[in-house]
């Protein structure tokens, strides 16, 4: 049994960890859920595009030569092979070239993508892909502050996030076994959201608990790095770091030709040489050189988070393997640290676990929503106990700003995936219009909240929120109707799930603004959760 | 019944904050010299500490509050510091003679 002196203070510890985090979680969480489906995003916003199929894997050897004649930059670079046929994939091959820079200074870089013509030409053309998935994993790792702060922030974030887990677990634990799965539905509202955010909680603890450590660790990795450096390693772990990339890097040309194998022996090499893995693309490096080599990223079955860092090398020109860091190859200790990181990122398990992490995630956001209100209605019967009307200013506040952040964040994202598909081609960069359009929304509403209080405004930014998401299939739908727009609606089951999933998610927020709406309307006037006068106290 | 605990909530705060880390580094640390494969142990430590060291850390940050006071708080948690910093430098004093 925990004492109840120790239960008070983990109250106080839980609640204000809480408090001072939730917002902050909530656009994490719940841009987190999107980047499940980061890449099916991707293919959904990347425009029409020549495609990896106008090239057989046969006649690839050819353009490659082209490519390298041409463009002898992607030789070092590295040329990157498609091999799946994605959306998102412009061209059969892509490379990366610098931009013009001083040497030896940080820069930039262009995208390339190059395909043979019918009458066997070389076409190749620089174009910067869709980073629309990428903006959204940003504004989840950083909740749209800039580097290197915004990492720091997170890890604070996380740091406390953590914190409120303990607290929450050591207030919850005496009356576990009557409170949890113990959903009363009554009149004791505040009961029962009580109960729901215990039970989502207590249900999700060990999701929780892998976010919590990952993200701390990610957040201060930069800090954590250069103390283990001074504290540990005394110096000595740059030296191991770099003996240690050395199982990456593909070898030195030697500035001898070589005949390369071609792609599709190449394939087949790996395949008798690394059986059970699925390579997604592979790339060619120092093309034409005695030295070539050829790396392939991609995931080793029944493995656990091996799709980023696993990989393997093959020389280039005889097909052999010089370097195998697929799962089954890697020390136990990169297999644990790989294997938390893949626990982070739900890359197990196929589309099972893909769903389960997109679900994780919405409730984790909905878990920080709640909090925010559990808050706000102890603070109401604190002030009707006091014999006031109305809750306290700082009730109030709260309100606006959980509001304002919450729905902000919810209504950017579905406005800003939207602008991929009607800005493509009328802006000069997009990628910059993503950002823009993003934190427009998101301040425009948070602005909007405080000025017109947490009840009216969380009705009108739900219904923002639910018509921003509803204008992702209709833009689709929009495409297919209207030629003319210069749109289009890819036929994939990835892209058409996009649409389906913001349809749905729609019609979810549309049900929220309607009973958000009825709630302010009729529910009990002394709340911020109402539009109606307070009565006056006698 | 045992004397009830005092909230004492800054003092405990920055206690679990900076100890917890300082707890954090050491014992990591001499998982990295102590544990299979030493100091020399391959390249996958690395990515493994900086785990290692967030759960230590909010462990030690999420439990300080148990702790009587926030004096006791630094005193229990200083206390560990500085038996597992010193076994750390002998550590690096050792294998980096």
């Amino acid at each position: 049994m925990i004492r109840a002196d120790i239960v008070k203070t983990y109250k106080t510890v839980h609640t204000w960890t809480g408090i001072t985090c939730g917002f902050a979680l909530f656009i994490a969480f719940y841009a987190g859920a999107l980047t499940m489906f980061q890449e099916q995003i991707a293919r959904w916003a990347a425009p029409p595009a020549v495609g990896v199929a106008a090239v057989s894997l046969d006649d690839v050897p050819r353009l490659l030569e082209l490519v390298a004649v041409a463009h002898p930059e992607a030789r070092e670079e590295g040329i990157t092979l498609h091999l799946r046929g994605h959306e998102n994939e412009p061209a059969r091959v892509t490379w990366e070239e610098d931009e013009p820079h001083e040497a030896g200074k940080p820069h930039g870089h262009v995208h390339w993508w190059a395909t043979l013509q019918p009458d066997g030409a070389l076409l190749a053309k620089q174009e910067e892909p869709s980073k629309l998935a990428e903006f959204i994993n940003d504004i989840h790792m950083r909740v749209g502050i800039p580097k290197p702060w915004g990492f720091y922030f997170m890890g604070m974030v996380s740091l406390l996030y953590g914190v409120a887990l303990i607290a929450g677990v050591i207030v919850l634990l005496p009356s576990l076994a009557k409170d949890f799965l113990a959903l009363r539905v009554g009149h004791n509202l505040k009961r029962m959201w009580l109960d729901a955010h215990n039970v989502v909680g207590v249900a999700a603890l060990p999701f929780h608990l892998v976010i919590a450590v990952t993200a701390t660790a990610w957040g201060f990795g930069g800090p954590l790095w250069s103390a283990q450096e001074s504290v540990i390693f005394g110096g000595k772990q740059k030296i191991a770091m770099a003996r240690d990339l050395e199982r990456w890097r593909a070898p030195k040309p030697t500035g001898e030709a070589g005949e390369m194998m071609p792609p599709a022996q190449l394939l087949q090499r790996l395949r008798d040489q690394v059986p059970n893995f699925e390579p997604k693309v592979m790339v060619l490096r120092n093309f034409g050189d005695k030295a070539a080599a050829v790396k392939f990223a991609g995931a080793e079955h029944g493995y656990v988070g091996d799709t980023r860092f696993g990989g393997v090398i093959l020389s280039a020109v005889t097909g052999q393997l010089l370097k195998d860091n697929r799962a089954s190859r890697q020390d136990p200790d990169r297999r644990v640290g790989t294997t938390i990181l893949a626990l982070h990122t739900g890359e197990y398990g196929g589309s099972t676990i893909t769903w389960a992490y997109f679900f994780l995630g919405l409730s984790g956001a909905w878990l920080f929503y709640s909090g925010n209100l559990l808050w706000i209605e102890t603070r109401r019967k604190k002030a009707r106990q006091g014999g006031g009307a109305g809750q306290p200013r700082s009730a109030r506040l709260l309100g606006s700003a959980t509001v304002g952040v919450c729905l902000g964040c919810v209504a950017g994202l579905s406005i800003t995936i939207v602008a991929a598909k009607w800005l493509h081609g009328r802006v000069a960069d997009l990628n910059h219009w993503h950002g823009l359009i993003y934190y427009a929304v998101f301040l425009g509403s948070v602005v909007w909240a405080f000025a017109w209080g947490a009840a009216r405004s969380a009705v009108h930014l739900l219904r923002l929120c639910a018509a921003a998401t509803l204008a992702i299939p209709l833009t689709t739908l929009a495409a297919l109707l209207f030629p003319a727009l210069g749109l289009w609606a890819h036929g994939s089951a990835a892209a058409i799930g996009v649409d389906a999933v913001a349809f749905i998610g729609a019609l979810c927020l549309a049900w929220m603004a309607r009973a958000t709406a009825r709630r302010v309307g009729h529910g009990p006037a002394d709340s911020v959760w109402s539009a109606q006068p307070p009565r006056v106290a006698a | 019944m045992a004397r009830q605990i005092r909230p004492d909530w800054w003092s405990k705060a920055s206690a679990g904050a900076i100890l917890g880390l300082g707890l954090a580094l050491s014992l990591v640390g001499l998982y990295a010299y102590l544990g299979p494969g030493g100091i020399d142990a391959p390249g996958g430590r690395y990515a493994l500490m900086r785990h290692l060291e967030a759960f230590v850390w909010i462990a030690v940050f999420g439990l300080c509050f148990l702790f009587r006071s926030g004096r006791s708080a630094w005193v229990w948690l200083g206390a560990a510091n500085l038996i597992a910093f010193a076994v750390l430098f002998a550590c690096r004093f050792h294998f980096f003679a």
